[in-house]
């Protein structure tokens, strides 16, 4: 029986759509990952089985586990699924009176081609907008105006108001509401008010204010932003108290820390009022914990990119910092909230190969065999090609040990199938055919990370890969290398990768006040703008239980040129509160970052600068466990050749006899040259001839170019 | 060519051309290129013909064609590495005068490979009116600054002295200025990822899958036409302007693996700026030729040789210099649009394979109305009220039309929030929202289009003017498909409110609607006009057309529609047939109606007879 140390574990889970995934670290202790099928709609059911897998792993008792665990890390995609499923709360909407469309007409078409891709945007008839989670019938124009400066026009008709929500509440049933007003982010009170209404009438009901959940301009995206909170607010709350409730029967009594889209972690207390934060923090914790990794490694310039069943998924982390999305929706919604940058696109092991029978042009995905019936050689009835039977038909994956043997291959069905519905209408063999389709795969990964990196001034030849999911090690040699990246790096982590993004994460708030000024200005009026936002901030940091040393503070200011549209986040780097010297860095970096992203020549200074926004990110530093570093061993890595099969090689473009290897016989300093071949519990790995590869000391493998 | 590279290569260029867009709007910043979409980068070959149209306003994948080809032809000997041409004549290949194009040959280790091409609609472009529209004039000389092709980038050095005389013609030329270096970068771009391109891929395999890629969409659209139905279809376009009524007739037939766009008939040119210059017309058939017929095919020369137009001269679709055609692309180019949809729609109609693809009419006439003055920064400033590009779609063969669901010769558009607008202009929304009524009636319903006012508001020099080109208020131009109604018209309403209150009429601070606002609502659609003091300005717009007979809606529809707002009880009654109360459908009432009108129909015909 192991002795009990208080506050030794981190436990971090990530619920996923098809797999639970659980990471453990502790200091001095290898890294423990553990894997379980989700089970929704209890979903804590599959979380208690992934720590227990993971705890398995290192021969943990998990009730000791649970009494020495530190902090509970947790990712969830269940507001994602609230919202893909439309199975939310019955939402009513009060607007402005005159304003009662705003919702439905989604700015124009922009909610008719808004989350197209190029097929359905060139094809305008055959498209619709989404039904709206709020229908017409639910929603309420209030007397009361606001007007650009934040000055009251007109006071709120109060007993206007309450009929109407009494209307909404007792006759539409609603059982949340959601609250945007014109102008709201500059003066709050009118739905400061509303809520109190609401509150008098009918306490049990959800009230989600625009001001609270996304004080920012622009009144389509606010409202958008205010009903997906309202609609998907109850479900996050109940979810989070049943985990609670679930992980104290385990004897965890201490905080529950809950990933946001933007990379960073609140208690569950503040999670549950803010359900839109947790949209997409599955991928975002993927891209923090690739920075972590990358930390760990020395590697600042970071493309992490996870391919698995669907879809293939890229973010870019620049100087360690993170780049934040642009315009995010969620299935065919706007929102707006902080959300780290992850694009991505239908391209997964799983995409379905098909013939344009018109061109005779092959074209991979958008549809996916799934899980089931899977690709043709899982030999569960699937009838199309997929991505993975190509790569098996290329030699990539071995028909007697995937997933460690669990899954015997069919190699001659898919070959049968994949001849007759791909290679014959090419008029191909079929190594050529596959052959063939690999290059196409790995050339639109290519077009995909050159949009968001050349495309953005970035130059791939200054950045390291990371390789996550159960596809992506299989294709990152080639894309890798067509991008000239500097070296490829797929982590010893790479199945359960937002798990582990989990545990490298810090607590994150995020205060914004919204006010237009012109530079030069007042110094002081922009400080006292970040006074009251840094009281609140380390209240509430306190409050979570971090003290000052474990406390930082970051200022950042959106900043434009007048007349022009876009804004640049810009942050503060001299010192704060802000004096002469540092307000003109900000300044500086401003038009720097500017030019960078928007392109040379594209900064008009005549017009002036605007500050129009007024950041902080206030950060509650998580003390993170030193990780356990492995003994090198010598280059030899014969003893871990399980194997010899002919492989397609690039360079070759054809097959070649290549070395097999088995993960887990490869030792922390073992050296090999391309080509070859890994194969791992979950997955491949390709090196390409002309490529090394070789075992770092945290079990990552290392592919670097000769 | 192997199929492989050849899909490799297709998506790089698709690539290539969207990066393009967004560094476009990204270098210009402006609202109309941001909000509205209202541009185009396109790739084309050495020779000048279309290889691969992006996503913009389409009507220019064709004239920026013939831009190229001239500028091949006039500057033979001329063209180098590194050159810009800039052209807007609308004689010789553009729409009008404020969107130029800047054109730019590609090299390859010196040889001329490809052109790249753009525009966006400049800030302003020096002619009487600002903002590019210009209603007072009635004659090109008056519509500003007009090249048909110069040389801006010289071996990559910018001739400061063309672009100081282009900037020294027109108003805020800071943002002409940024406005050109949008579309400079956005050549840039292009040309560099085409040499890319061409390095990996070799110049030989590239122009060969080139050459594929538009016999690959020839031979595909061939086929599809062969697969429709042979015949002629008609369509008929009214639009007026300050009382005077033009035409746009077009006879669309289709022969085997041909179609041809005949517009005999068509009104002679006009005084006004509506007019289109033969380009025009030319691109403005294909803007909805492209998504209604060639959704699935790679847009380019492919398609455009199949195509023949017939356009009379001195027509409003062909007009003869020098005559004013500064409002063309809100103008004539609509009509040719329109109808063009319409005929097309007519012939998917008749084909069992493709009926499900047919659709009346969207958001048949936009409204430019730029707005210019003092902002409440005390800024002289020009802005278009970007309503415009909300557009509605018309009713389609598979279902309703999206309300405020934009158009299809701009298949991405989108309007700025009230918060934007007020933010930006020294103006007060008193309401924006779907307008009851306004999408065409039948089986299937038109998109709504909509509604709004604005007032001064903090504006240092008590209001601001506006420039309205607005067609299309006497007559609806989102035609009906298949029986459907028209979506109803334009309005435009100047309220005089300053006047009434002077005569004693007690103010309504907050109006809900236009009936509410005080004041006498004067109709205009045409000049520059104030927006001072309490008066406000009114649009209404039109919605998409209906399609199919409305007395076959179904009746729970109808209620819903009525129930929502978007119907009147009158149109649900008079119109559809559906007698509708609290929301519910009264059947009774509602079978014996429609029949009645059925049978009223039925007498109708019978007059005709006599």
């Amino acid at each position: 029986m192991e002795s009990i140390v208080k506050d030794k574990y981190i436990i971090a889970t990530d619920v996923g759509g098809t797999c639970t995934d659980t990471v453990i670290i502790a200091s001095g202790e290898p890294i423990l990952v553990g894997k379980s099928l989700s089970t929704p709609p209890n979903f804590a059911n599959g979380i208690i089985n992934s720590i227990k897998d993971a705890a398995k792993n290192g021969s943990l008792d998990i009730n000791s586990l649970f009494k020495s665990c530190r902090f509970f890390v947790h990712g969830s995609t269940v507001v994602d699924n609230t919202l893909l499923t439309r199975d939310g709360a019955k939402t009513g909407l009060v607007t402005t009176e005159g304003f009662e469309d705003t919702l439905l007409i989604t700015r124009g078409a922009y909610g008719r081609w808004g989350g197209l891709t190029e097929d359905g945007i060139k094809h305008p008839v055959s498209t619709n907008r989404a039904d709206p989670l709020v229908p017409g019938d639910r929603i309420k124009g209030i007397i009361e105006r606001v007007d650009y400066k934040g000055h009251i026009l007109r006071e709120l008709d109060l007993d206007q108001a309450e009929s109407s929500i009494r209307d909404l509440i007792e006759n539409h049933k609603v059982n949340a509401l959601a609250v945007c007003l014109l102008w709201s982010f500059f003066n709050p009170l009118h739905e400061q008010k509303v809520k109190e209404i609401v509150r008098s009438i009918s306490p049990e009901t959800y009230v989600s204010l625009s001001s609270e959940i996304a004080p920012v301009p622009g009144e389509y995206e606010r409202t958008s932003t205010t009903v997906i909170n309202a609609y998907a607010g109850r479900i996050i709350e109940n979810y989070l108290q049943s985990l609670s409730s679930k992980l104290r029967d385990h004897g965890y009594d201490g905080e529950i820390l809950v990933m946001q889209g933007y990379g960073g972690l609140l208690p569950a207390i503040e999670a549950s009022n803010k359900a839109v934060g947790m949209l997409e923090c599955g991928p975002a914790a993927g891209v923090i914990g690739s920075r972590y990794l990358g930390s760990l490694m020395g590697d600042e310039n970071i493309i992490a990119a996870d391919m698995g069943g669907t879809t293939f998924k890229v973010g870019v982390i620049q100087n360690g910092e993170l780049r934040h999305a642009r315009e995010p929706m969620v299935d065919r919604f706007h929102y707006v909230a902080p959300k780290l940058d992850v694009v991505s696109i239908g391209a997964g092991g799983g995409s379905i190969i098909s013939i344009d029978p018109r061109t005779n042009v092959p074209v991979i995905g958008p549809q996916s065999a799934g899980a089931f019936p899977g690709p043709v050689c899982y030999g569960q009835g699937g009838e199309e090609p997929t991505l993975t039977d190509v790569m098996m038909l290329i030699g990539y994956m071995d028909p007697d040990r995937f997933l460690g043997g669990s899954v015997p291959l069919n190699i001659k069905l898919a070959k049968h199938i994949f001849k007759a519905k791909i290679a014959d209408p090419l008029g191909l063999d079929v190594d050529e055919a596959a052959v063939g389709i690999y290059r196409i795969a790995a050339a639109q990964i290519t077009d995909l990370i050159h949009e968001i990196t050349v495309e953005q001034g970035l130059d791939p030849r200054d950045y390291v890969l990371h390789a996550f999911g159960g596809s992506c090690p299989l294709l990152c040699s080639m894309f890798g290398a067509e991008l000239q990246v500097k070296k490829i790096v797929v982590p010893y982590t790479a199945s359960v990768n937002c798990a582990f993004g989990l545990v490298s994460a810090d607590v994150i708030h995020e205060y914004t006040h919204t006010e237009t000024f012109s530079v030069p200005c007042d110094i002081n009026k922009v400080n006292s703008i970040f006074e009251p936002m840094i009281k609140k901030a380390q209240n509430q940091l306190k409050a979570d239980g971090f003290i000052d040393k474990t406390i930082s503070m970051e200022w950042s200011i959106d900043l434009r040129y007048a007349r022009q549209v876009h804004e640049v986040t810009t942050l503060i780097k001299g010192v704060t509160p802000l004096n002469k010297d540092s307000m003109n860095l900000l300044i500086k970096h401003f038009e720097e970052l500017y030019e960078r992203r928007y392109g040379k020549g594209s900064a008009y200074r005549d017009a002036g600068i605007e500050m129009t926004m007024f950041r902080l990110t206030a950060k509650g530093l998580v003390e993170r466990p030193s990780v356990e570093r492995l003994p090198i061993n010598s280059k030899d890595y014969s003893e871990a050749i399980i194997d010899n099969r002919k492989i397609f090689v690039y360079l070759r473009n054809g097959l070649k006899e290549s070395p097999v290897l088995d993960f887990d016989k490869i030792l922390p300093g073992n050296a090999f040259s391309g080509p070859v071949l890994i194969h791992t519990p979950i997955t491949t790995i390709v090196i390409q001839e002309g490529q090394t590869g070789h075992m770092d000391d945290l079990k990552n493998i290392i592919i670097e170019f000769d | 060519m192997d199929p492989i590279t050849f899909s490799i290569i297709r998506h790089r260029l698709f690539r290539i051309v969207d990066e393009a867009v967004i560094t476009l709007k990204h270098v210009s910043g402006s609202a109309i290129t941001n909000e509205g979409h209202d541009l185009m980068v396109s790739l084309y070959r050495a020779d000048g013909s279309l290889l691969m149209g992006g996503v913009g306003f389409l009507h220019h994948l064709t004239s920026a064609a013939e831009a190229c080809k001239s500028i091949i032809r006039n500057f033979s000997g001329n063209i180098n590495e590194g050159d810009i041409f800039l052209l807007n004549c609308p004689y010789t290949a553009a729409l009008h005068t404020s969107d130029i194009y800047l054109i730019a040959p590609i090299h390859h280790n010196g040889v001329l490979v490809a052109w790249s091409a753009c525009f966006v609609h400049v800030y302003d472009i020096g002619a009487m009116n600002p903002g590019g529209f210009s209603p007072d004039s009635n004659d090109i000389f008056t519509e500003g600054f007009s090249s048909p092709g110069l040389k801006l980038v010289d071996k990559g050095e910018i001739r400061k002295d063309i672009m100081n005389t282009i900037l020294n013609m027109v108003r805020s030329p800071e943002m002409v200025a940024l406005d050109m270096s949008s579309m400079i970068a956005c050549n840039n771009v292009a040309k560099d990822r085409m040499q890319s391109l061409i390095d990996k891929y070799t110049p030989k395999v590239v122009d060969k899958a080139c050459s594929l890629l538009i016999s690959q969409s020839e031979k595909l659209f061939k086929e599809r036409l062969a697969e429709l139905p042979d015949g002629c279809w008609h369509s008929r376009q009214y639009f007026d302007v300050k009382g005077q009524t033009f035409k746009v007739l077009l006879k669309m037939s289709k022969e085997g693996e041909k179609i041809v766009f005949d517009f005999s008939g068509s009104s002679a040119q006009s005084q006004y700026g509506i007019n289109c210059s033969r380009w025009a017309s030319w691109g403005g058939l294909f803007a909805p030729l492209f998504p209604l017929l060639c959704y699935d095919i790679t847009w380019n020369e492919g398609v455009i040789r199949p195509v023949k137009m017939i356009a009379p001269e001195g027509s409003v679709v062909n007009a003869t210099r020098p005559a004013p055609v500064s409002i063309a692309t809100v103008g004539a180019i609509q009509a040719v649009n329109n109808a063009a949809c319409v005929c097309i729609s007519k012939m998917l109609s008749a084909s069992d394979k493709y009926s499900k693809e047919a659709t009346a009419v969207w958001h048949g006439s936009h409204f430019a109305i730029f707005m210019f003055g003092k902002n409440q920064r005390g800024t002289q400033s020009i802005g278009i009220l970007t309503e415009t590009f909300g557009g509605a779609a018309g009713a389609r063969a598979i279902g309703d039309g999206v309300d405020v669901g934009g158009e299809v010769p701009n298949p991405i558009s989108r309007m700025a929030n009230v918060e934007t607008m007020e933010a930006t202009f020294p103006i007060r929304y008193l309401f924006r929202r779907r307008l009851k009524d306004s999408g065409g009636p039948g089986l299937h319903r038109g998109g709504t289009g909509a509604e709004f006012a604005i007032t001064p508001h903090d504006a240092p020099d008590g209001g601001i003017n506006y420039v309205i080109s607005g067609k299309g208020t006497e007559y609806p131009m989102s035609d009906g498909l298949g029986g459907g109604y028209p979506g109803a018209p334009s309005n435009y309403l100047w309220v005089k409110t300053n006047e009434a209150l002077e005569s004693g009429v007690p103010l309504v601070a907050y109006p809900n609607s236009i009936e509410q606002i005080p004041g006498k609502k004067e109709k205009i659609s045409w000049g520059v006009f104030p927006l001072v003091g309490l008066d406000s300005l009114y649009v209404g717009w039109n919605g998409g057309g209906g399609y199919g007979d409305p007395l076959s809606r179904d009746c729970d529809s109808v209620a819903r529609d009525v129930k929502n707002g978007v119907v009147s009880n009158v149109i649900a009654e008079k119109v559809y047939g559906v007698v509708v109360d609290n929301g519910k459908v009264i059947h009774k009432e509602t079978n014996f109606l429609r029949k009645k009108l059925k049978r009223e129909r039925l007498e109708m015909g019978k007059i005709n007879d006599i």
